[in-house]
């Protein structure tokens, strides 16, 4: 076991992990932060996508130890159902949430953008939607409420 | 398995000499190839706390790149837009932004894929990498090295990349993503050094050609110093589709990847002649 000190959605932690576990597997199994979801579990999908110290990251890829020292979101650090975060708002509205599983990892690279870039253009949208695949909607949607959440920020 | 966060380059050698470990940048290869048991390596030395492998500078006429330089970080500085053109459109659009965060340069030479995004633009651009070990340190050509079996020795560190800075113009294309089957995946990247309206000096890199990316001497010699103009453009696509032929031989990719680096090759060049062959 090695220990670890990182910060999950503004609760500091020390962890005791093994040295081959992911960060997916802390977050889900040490800290009952169920929001993570696996899909593909290679990297391809996102639907594991939190923010680490201010960048996306697929939390399959990581390992735990990495992550010692960081500062995470996941998805639970971003809402709730009585205040939504405007992304997550625009995503219910616009009707990009079908069987939601890609949603958390959805919520996350569309929040770290507007953190980042608070007008991004329909290109930038794009490209930092890239990294989470969908099974369920167009993406026409999911960009759409991203580019309905930026407009919301800005009034 | 046992693991080890080093915080300096010095301890990292030491901790590899000592206990035969398996360096950890990013992760985004060895987790996978742990997982698959592709990799089982008997401990971990977790590269991610020694800030120095992670810096982009210039130094005395050259970029230096550390090893943990991630595609994002790479992909977001001027450095590198400046004076490697070539590396810095690779660094757009390899994998997804999760990766490129996640991904650094010193994993895509310590993983070397034949298809891996970052070495045909660094062997375009000249290329030499820095490397480390109880033995020594030394400054190897990135193709010079790509020609080693195995690529790296038992507890060598890749501690950087250089890269001239000599005002030549540069430029990469690919196709096909990662998971692509290996028959439909390519890429080329090209340098050239242009004075007035000629070509003086050329360098053609390939990779997912083969084995490994792989610099064309050929090429480079056959296509330096000509004019440049639309003749030029299609003597070079006629050049490149004979290395691919010569490279690939009778596998069944050869066929289409002949046909494909066509396409290619114009591409990478895109940002440096036009398809009308006058300057970009
Ligand atoms: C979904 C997905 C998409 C991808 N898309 C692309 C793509 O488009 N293009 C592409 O080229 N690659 C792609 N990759 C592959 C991978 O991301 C790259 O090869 C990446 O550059 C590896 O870097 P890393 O830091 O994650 O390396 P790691 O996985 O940490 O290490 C890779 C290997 O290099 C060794 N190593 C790492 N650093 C050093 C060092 N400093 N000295 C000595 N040895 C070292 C390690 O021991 C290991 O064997 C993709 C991977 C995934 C999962
Ligand atoms: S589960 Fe991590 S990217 Fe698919
Ligand atoms: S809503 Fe089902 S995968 Fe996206």
């Amino acid at each position: 076991m090695i220990e670890i000190k990182l910060v999950v959605n503004n609760k500091p932690y020390t962890l005791g992990v093994e040295p081959s576990e992911r960060l997916i597997d802390a977050l889900r199994n040490r800290l009952g932060l169920l929001g993570t979801k696996e899909g593909c579990g290679e990297g391809e999908c996102g639907a594991c996508t939190v923010i680490m110290d201010g960048k996306t990251v697929n939390s399959c890829l990581v390992l735990a130890v990495q992550a010692n020292g960081s500062v995470i979101t996941s998805i639970e650090g971003v809402g709730n159902r009585r205040s939504p975060h405007p992304v997550q708002k625009a995503f219910v509205e616009v009707g990009a949430v079908q069987c939601g599983f890609c949603t958390p990892g959805m919520v996350l690279s569309a929040k770290n953008l507007l953190d980042k870039n608070s007008k991004p253009s329909n290109e930038e949208i794009g490209i930092a939607m890239s990294g989470n695949l969908c099974r369920c909607t167009g993406y026409d949607k999911i960009l759409r409420a991203v580019k309905i959440a930026a407009e919301e920020g800005k009034e | 398995m046992k693991y080890f966060q080093p915080y300096s380059v010095e301890e990292a050698i030491e901790i590899a000499h000592a206990s035969e470990s398996t360096f950890l940048a990013g992760g985004t290869d060895l987790v996978l190839h742990m997982r698959n048991g592709k990799a089982q390596p008997s401990g971990l030395i977790d590269l991610g706390k020694i800030p120095v492998l992670r810096e982009i500078k210039e130094v005395d006429g050259f970029i230096e790149i550390g090893s943990m330089a991630t595609f994002a970080e790479l992909g977001n500085s001027e450095l590198v837009a400046q004076n490697a053109y070539a590396l810095w459109q690779a660094c757009q659009s390899m994998g997804s932004p999760q990766i490129r965060n996640q991904a650094t340069l010193g994993g895509n030479l310590g993983n070397c894929s034949p298809a891996a995004d970052g070495l045909p633009p660094l062997l375009a651009l000249g290329a030499e990498v820095h490397l480390i070990s109880q033995e020594g340190e030394e400054f190897e050509p990135l193709s010079t090295l790509l020609s080693r079996t195995p690529l790296l020795g038992q507890n060598t560190l890749i501690l950087g990349f250089r890269i001239p800075i000599n005002g030549w113009q540069s430029g990469f294309a690919k196709l096909g993503r990662r998971r692509a089957l290996a028959i439909a995946r390519l890429s080329v990247a090209v340098a050239v050094e242009i004075n007035g309206t000629r070509v003086e000096n050329v360098r053609v890199a390939l990779g997912a050609v083969g084995r490994r990316a792989f610099l064309s001497e050929s090429l480079g010699r056959e296509l330096s110093g000509l004019d440049l103009n639309g003749a030029w453009l299609e003597k070079g696509v006629l050049e490149v589709q004979q290395i691919v032929r010569e490279a690939l031989g009778a596998r069944a990719s050869a066929p289409y990847k002949r046909e494909a680096v066509s396409g290619v090759f114009r591409e990478a060049l895109a940002s440096i002649i036009t398809e009308g062959g006058t300057q970009a």
